[in-house]
């Protein structure tokens, strides 16, 4: 047996020596063009970090692509952003100019710094993943090739985070994004009476569920449970406990859109992102529904914000009754929440808009 | 196998770069890619997943950093049949010297498909693809190569910063040292799964919370400071004489309205006792207004995603901490909170659940840390109190 | 020492987990009346040693390997 237990490498061994050399001495940056960052340290040295669009799901290839760049640039080394951009750091503006030259060669786009659209944090899909209610990476793919203009430019209000979530466990933890877009189930689970005994314990399923659906089968013979179809919201937390109860439907599956949550602390405290459209089909491979109501959405919001005003912060100032009448999205019973907590939803004032 | 992927093919065309082009330049050196690529054409043909659940697969001494997964038509897709992934822990804030970028890509090319995520959306590196019987000798390879795996299942998940003091002048606090620090001291905790559910810490250096930690962790570490910003007159002047409308864009947009602006003058000053610190003047006036130099963090539990109880953020916990190594006190209330939740949690209870079912009041008791105005926006307005 | 691993703590285990399908940490120190972090440890090692392995059904279990 090998080692175990030893932890990642340290990433004081990772880092490229100027940045060694003007750790916590950074005293301001700014930035010159979309996609690159200047950063001034108090010791005189300067930094320029090109930013690097990536499909994320990458064969090592494209990672060796990435290394050869940063070896001929950057000192042999490169970072990665929480939204899985590449960045390259050089010492240099020529140097910064030459990385760029060679990942537009590459096809990569260089963006998704200031008030532009980043890369889309994603989860795994139809790639990867049993719970899956959508793909994650053809829904980026065809979102972000429609919303290109907004990785290489900055011209937006405000920046625009957008997440894929392939179901509601939200792997992602995208219930705080600008835009949302999260794969849903809307037909409750079929149980497989036979696979049940061998694959679950009977109590646990009837147990993971949040509504008391799930009972057990009313033929004592028969060692399986039921659905109360009428309970169930399709959350598929028996599923994650229990194989034998899938819900994964061609027909019933698709995806909804949220909008409006933030994390940053910056003017309005994190806020949650809200549905404003409830189920839209998968329609592979390039979901044209979700697309055109995400394209939509995002012009409403560069026409109408104000500057510096994230979508969130928007929308509260102009009220949800304009958002939808100015995205022509319908508003439906959906909308209304009837979960936990949903009354404080509820508009206890006269003060609203027509 | 899949000779013809007209669907995917439709994603090969745009500006964006695309996954499937990645796909088929690994398909190319490896037949478990290639069969990955036709398992995603019959998703995208049938509209539904065709992975099932994981089982056991692990590597010896470990309950966590392999998910294991299985194809449900192994007939037509024999290469990837057992298609498991590893979750590798990578450095803290995501730096990589070529030289370990590269090993990782040899590794990955000797057992598994070839095909990566950099990175996975808790950060680790996503190693996707290898049959059963390839697991334990990565593994090992990968360790003695300098890697080690993340965390998976009821465990401790990969801990993850923002960049932090390495190229970012607003961090209040080492986000990496923090990073590798904890992720160093918990090993046993992110490999053996042993409590109600998964648990997450994430850390950021300012407000503007690079990594969601108040959106994404359990224990949310973000960094803060106490006395003033800091504020350079003669940059300021800059500012509004290069054209930059700082009372319009700055002073206005001020949430608690504790921004004065001296047109005449081109002075800025801050009522410091009104200032919440929530980044806006220092994100648009980066040349003219810093944090101040007090610097530490506030730390906020709770935050998860949906399932089941519905999504959380983080709430304050304590509203300010000094932080510096060795971290003693923020590691004895993570095995505090970790005891109290492995003792009272229910399986798939996540912190904040457990704090909502049984009273954030109780947490406190039990955490030993005096209530404060700052955990809360506003009081009860319900009679219901228990004395 | 009450936070030493010992052979015998380890036997108690096993056995306990022949008992039944699949069990929590915590389950296995309530039910055998151990320290839980002296469990925890005893566990950790037994699956160095690979007599446990852990399964994971929506949380983390822990069951004896090869077991059903």
């Amino acid at each position: 047996m090998g080692r175990t237990d030893i932890g990642p490498p340290d990433y004081r061994e990772m880092l490229p020596d100027v940045i060694k050399k003007n750790y916590g001495k950074w005293k301001y940056h700014e930035t010159p063009r979309p996609g690159v960052l200047r950063h001034v340290s108090e010791t005189g040295d300067e930094i320029y970090t090109v930013r690097v669009g990536s499909p994320r799901l990458v064969s090592i290839d494209f990672v060796r692509d990435l290394c050869d760049i940063a070896d001929k640039y950057c000192d042999g080394h490169l970072r990665f952003t929480s939204r899985f951009n590449v960045e390259f750091i050089t010492d240099s503006k020529a140097k910064a100019d030459g990385v760029i030259a060679e990942v537009n060669k590459l096809g990569l786009p260089v963006g998704g710094t200031g008030n532009s659209i980043s890369n889309i944090v994603h989860t795994q899909g139809w790639i990867h993943c049993h719970s899956a209610a959508t793909d994650a990476s053809g829904l980026v793919k065809s979102v972000m090739d429609e919303l290109y203009d907004y990785f290489t430019n900055m011209k937006l209000p405000a920046y625009v985070r957008i997440a894929v979530a392939c179901c509601i466990n939200m792997c992602g933890a995208i219930h705080c994004s600008d835009l949302a877009i999260v794969g849903v189930h809307r037909r409750p689970p079929k149980v497989d009476n036979e696979k049940i005994i061998a694959q679950c314990e009977i109590p646990t399923t009837i147990q993971s569920c949040p509504t008391g659906a799930i009972r057990r089968h009313p033929d004592p013979n028969v060692k399986s449970v039921i659905v109360r179809e009428d309970l169930c919201m399709y959350c598929a937390n028996c599923f994650t406990v229990c194989p034998a109860m899938p819900l994964a439907d061609p027909v019933g599956d698709g995806v909804a859109i949220y909008v409006g949550g933030k994390v940053s602390n910056a003017r309005k405290p994190p806020m949650f992102s809200r549905m404003v459209v409830p189920f839209l089909p998968n329609n592979p491979p390039r979901w044209p529904e979700v697309v055109d109501v995400i394209k939509k959405i995002v012009e409403v919001y560069a026409d109408n914000a104000r500057k510096y005003e994230r979508m969130g912060e928007w929308i509260e100032r102009i009220g949800w009754e304009k958002f939808f009448k100015l995205t022509e999205i319908p508003f439906t019973e959906q909308h209304i929440d009837d979960f936990t907590h949903a009354i404080e939803t509820y508009r206890t004032t006269t003060q609203f808009k027509w | 196998m899949a000779d013809e992927t007209p669907l995917l093919d439709e994603l090969e065309k745009g500006p964006w770069p695309s996954y499937v082009k990645e796909i088929k330049r690994a398909a190319k050196k490896n037949k478990a890619s290639k069969d990955l690529l036709g398992i995603q054409e019959l998703s995208y043909k049938d509209r539904i997943t065709h992975w099932k659940h994981g089982g056991i697969v692990g590597v010896t001494g470990y309950g966590s950093g392999v998910i294991g997964r299985y194809c449900d038509s192994p007939e037509k897709f024999p290469d990837a049949a057992a298609f498991h992934t590893f979750r590798v822990n990578h450095p803290a804030g995501w730096f990589y010297s070529t030289k370990a970028l590269r090993k990782i890509c040899d590794i990955w090319e000797k057992y598994g498909s070839g095909m990566t995520n950099f990175h996975g959306s808790t950060g680790d590196i996503i190693l996707l693809g290898a049959p059963t019987e390839n697991l334990q000798p990565c593994f090992d390879t990968l360790t003695e190569n300098g890697f080690d795996l993340g965390g998976s299942g009821s465990a401790l998940r990969t801990i993850s910063g923002c960049v932090g003091k390495a190229r970012c002048e607003w961090a209040n606090i080492d986000t990496l040292d923090i990073v590798r620090d904890f992720t160093s001291e918990f090993q046993d905790e992110i490999h053996r799964p042993r409590w109600p559910y998964k648990f997450k810490i994430k850390a950021s250096g300012c407000p503007n919370d690079c990594v969601a930690a108040i959106a994404r962790a359990d224990f949310t570490i973000i960094g803060t400071w106490k006395d003033t910003l800091r504020i350079d007159q003669a940059a300021v002047k800059n500012y509004a004489e290069n054209g930059f409308d700082v009372k319009g864009l700055v002073v206005d947009k001020c949430p608690t309205d504790a921004l004065e602006w001296d047109e005449k003058t081109k002075t800025l000053t801050l009522r410091a006792e009104d200032c919440v610190r929530c980044m806006h003047c220092i994100n648009k006036m980066t040349k003219a207004i810093r944090p101040g130099v007090d610097t530490g963090a506030t730390i906020l539990i709770g935050s998860k995603a949906p399932i089941i109880k519905g999504a959380y953020l983080s709430w304050v916990l304590i509203p300010f901490i000094k932080i510096e190594p060795p971290y003693n006190e923020i590691k004895e209330l993570l095995r505090k909170i970790w005891d109290w939740w492995d003792e009272n949690g229910r399986t798939r209870e996540r912190l904040a659940e457990l704090i909502e079912r049984k009273g954030f009041k109780t947490f406190l008791r039990e955490m030993g840390i005096p209530p404060v105005p700052q955990m809360i926006y506003k009081p009860r307005a319900n009679p219901y109190v228990f004395f | 020492m009450a936070d030493e691993v010992t052979g015998e703590l380890k036997q108690k285990i096993i056995d306990y987990l022949k008992t039944v399908s699949k069990a929590k940490n915590k389950e296995v120190a309530r039910d055998i009346g151990a320290d839980k972090h002296v469990v925890d440890k005893a566990i950790a090692e037994l699956s160095k040693e690979g007599v446990i392995e852990y399964v994971y059904l929506g949380a983390s279990f822990i069951k004896l390997k090869g077991g059903e």
